[in-house]
């Protein structure tokens, strides 16, 4: 497999704050990695010391496989970063700000350069706002510019700390079509809060809390570790019988019920899979006062893993 | 980097002049395709030409001696200041507003950014704050007082103020390099600009190096600035000031690039 980012006991203090502990982190190419944490947990540390704004304490890092510490400039040349709150130059138009940052990575000729500056303004929907100074913006508007200058140099990494940030929802799902589309040529690295979308388009997920990695790995892997299985179920009718029924069968290990709009709602955790799917809806079908609205398997959601993770102070990687 | 069917040629420079080109042009951007370079004339001629033309108009037979004292008082004391203002925002600034560090995101040098701001604010302090006011006030010293001044001891004498200019941008560019607080960065060198004449009671040597008396008499009345000197033709008692200025200004940018280096943003 190989590796963009590899990190190495990477950490990063401050007097006697550890933003980041020890960290050591394999992001593979084309990959869609999601960084995830809550707030203050030293994700953007982590991002300003790959990009070489920050020093760390201790642990290297190579990116292409070059040192991050001798090879800052080269490393960057190949990289596009969206900063969580970015701001840029508020006397330039949006499309001066692209041109001077096109002009990092390209020599000419100019009017290639214009050109891929006017199809990166297209892309993130600022054709019209081109010539306007970024002094009158929104939030949304220089979040998408953000985008946009991101990209204009074609990157292998792209680097996004919170991308939808700002962003109404339209703006969220063409940053998401954007990331998916960019998955064939380039490798992207993001923080975000929003982990739906985490969930529908990152391969790899890794969650920081207090500076230190408490989980990382293959999203599948994350979602299927811990709890295990869990079947939802809507009843109507008198459930009494049919709850002692299916909670002294020796693969369930709990049942939460909870009524909801007339009906009763159950979660029905179960410690083999296979017994379940054979037995739990005949169990319940049996009982003829009973009337099965809903019956499916529990789909985990990253959510719960996440707060799971993060207020029940797991530590550990789930690799 | 993949750039897809794109003709564009890869920037490929690398070392400390990497970016520098992009930076310049974007700071030379700054300061004469915008407002900035004709709004700075507009405030240094009104106040070193307007003052002259009414020190020529009231007192017309002390031109010779006041007209040039005159114009050196004034920006060797208004030139310090502006610079001063001009400069607290181009390091410390960009390190608090963030842009700073979405620039050094990029394939570029630190080196490279804080020599680029150097450059730019140097010509753009030259041409508006010393050549265009300077020229103008050749011309009136000329034309309207009708006093012959030497040609090459006035522009020597423009020199003498440009390196007076010197010592506080790049000593204001230093503390913008180390320090975040705008109170520190333009609090300093306005302090030293006031206070520097009294610094010879601590230690008499130091009336030889300070840049006071490149603009500002430091003797007796019979005595004259290293500017005022040379725009009256004669040449000055000692050189030693000047040396001394251009030696600081070039520790300042030393400590500037190194201490800049070392900043997290």
């Amino acid at each position: 497999m190989e590796l963009v980012i590899d990190t190495h006991g990477l950490s990063k203090s401050y007097k006697q704050v550890n933003a980041l502990k020890p960290l050591s982190l394999q992001v593979p190419k084309n990959s869609i990695f999601g960084f995830l944490g809550p707030n203050g947990a030293g994700k953007t540390t982590t991002i300003k010391l790959l990009l070489g704004l920050i020093r760390p304490t201790s642990g290297s890092a190579s990116i292409f496989g070059l040192d991050m510490a001798r090879n800052s400039v080269a490393i960057r040349a190949r990289v596009g970063y969206l900063p969580q709150d970015p701001r840029f130059y508020e006397h330039m138009t949006a499309r001066q700000i692209l041109d001077y940052t096109a002009h990092f990575f390209f020599k000419g000729p100019a009017d290639e350069i214009a050109k891929r500056v006017a199809e990166t303004l297209e892309l993130v929907g600022l054709p019209d706002k081109a010539d306007r100074p970024i002094k009158g913006f929104s939030g949304g508007e220089r979040q998408r510019l953000g985008i946009a200058q991101a990209q204009v140099n074609y990157p292998d990494l792209l680097i996004l700390d919170e991308p939808a940030a700002s962003l109404d929802p339209m703006g969220r799902r063409d940053v998401l079509e954007v990331m998916e589309r960019l998955r064939k040529y380039t490798t992207v690295f993001y923080c975000t809060h929003i982990l739906d979308d985490v969930q529908r388009v990152s391969d790899t997920v890794a969650i920081l809390n207090h500076g230190e990695l408490v989980a990382y790995g293959p999203i599948e892997d994350l979602l299927a570790a811990g709890e295990g299985l869990a079947y939802e179920v809507a009843l109507e009718g008198d459930v009494e019988s049919a709850y002692q029924r299916v909670a002294s069968q020796p693969w369930v290990t709990g049942i939460k019920a909870k009524p909801r709009n007339g009906s009763t709602h159950w979660i029905v955790a179960v410690a083999d899979g296979e017994a379940a799917k054979a037995q739990l809806l005949r169990l319940l079908l049996a009982d003829e006062a009973l009337v099965v609205t809903d019956f499916h398997r529990k789909e985990r959601e990253l959510e719960d893993v996440f707060i799971r993770i993060v207020e029940g102070g797991q530590h550990g990687s789930g690799q | 980097m993949a750039v897809g069917n794109s003709a564009m040629i890869l920037e490929t420079g690398a070392g400390w002049t990497r970016g520098l080109n992009n930076v310049l042009r974007a700071e030379f951007g700054r300061w004469f395709r915008s407002r900035m370079w004709w709004i700075q004339i507009l405030i240094w001629t009104t106040m070193l030409n307007g003052f002259l033309l009414v020190v020529v108009f009231s007192t017309p037979d002390e031109a010779r001696e006041v007209g040039p004292m005159i114009f050196s008082a004034l920006l060797g004391i208004g030139g310090p200041i502006g610079v001063s203002i001009i400069m607290q925002d181009v390091l410390a600034g960009e390190k608090r507003s963030g842009t700073a560090a979405w620039v050094l995101s990029k394939p570029l040098s630190r080196a490279a950014f804080v020599v680029a701001k150097l450059v730019a604010n140097v010509v753009g302090v030259a041409v508006t704050m010393v050549l265009v006011p300077g020229v103008i006030s050749y011309l009136i010293m000329t034309f309207v007082a009708h006093v012959d001044l030497p040609l090459a001891g006035y522009a020597a004498a423009l020199g003498v103020h440009l390196v007076n200019l010197l010592f506080y941008l790049t000593v204001t560019l230093m503390l913008g390099a180390i320090f975040n607080s705008s109170a520190v960065v333009i609090g300093i060198p306005l302090a030293f600009l006031f206070f520097q004449q009294w610094l010879p009671n601590l230690w008499a040597p130091l009336a030889k190096v300070i840049p006071f008396s490149l603009t500002m008499p430091t003797g007796d009345a019979e005595s004259s600035s290293i500017a005022t000197a040379l725009m009256a033709g004669v040449r000055p008692e000692t050189f030693l000031p000047l040396i001394a200025t251009l030696a600081a200004s070039v520790v300042f940018v030393a400590v500037a690039l190194w201490g800049f280096q070392r900043q997290e943003l």
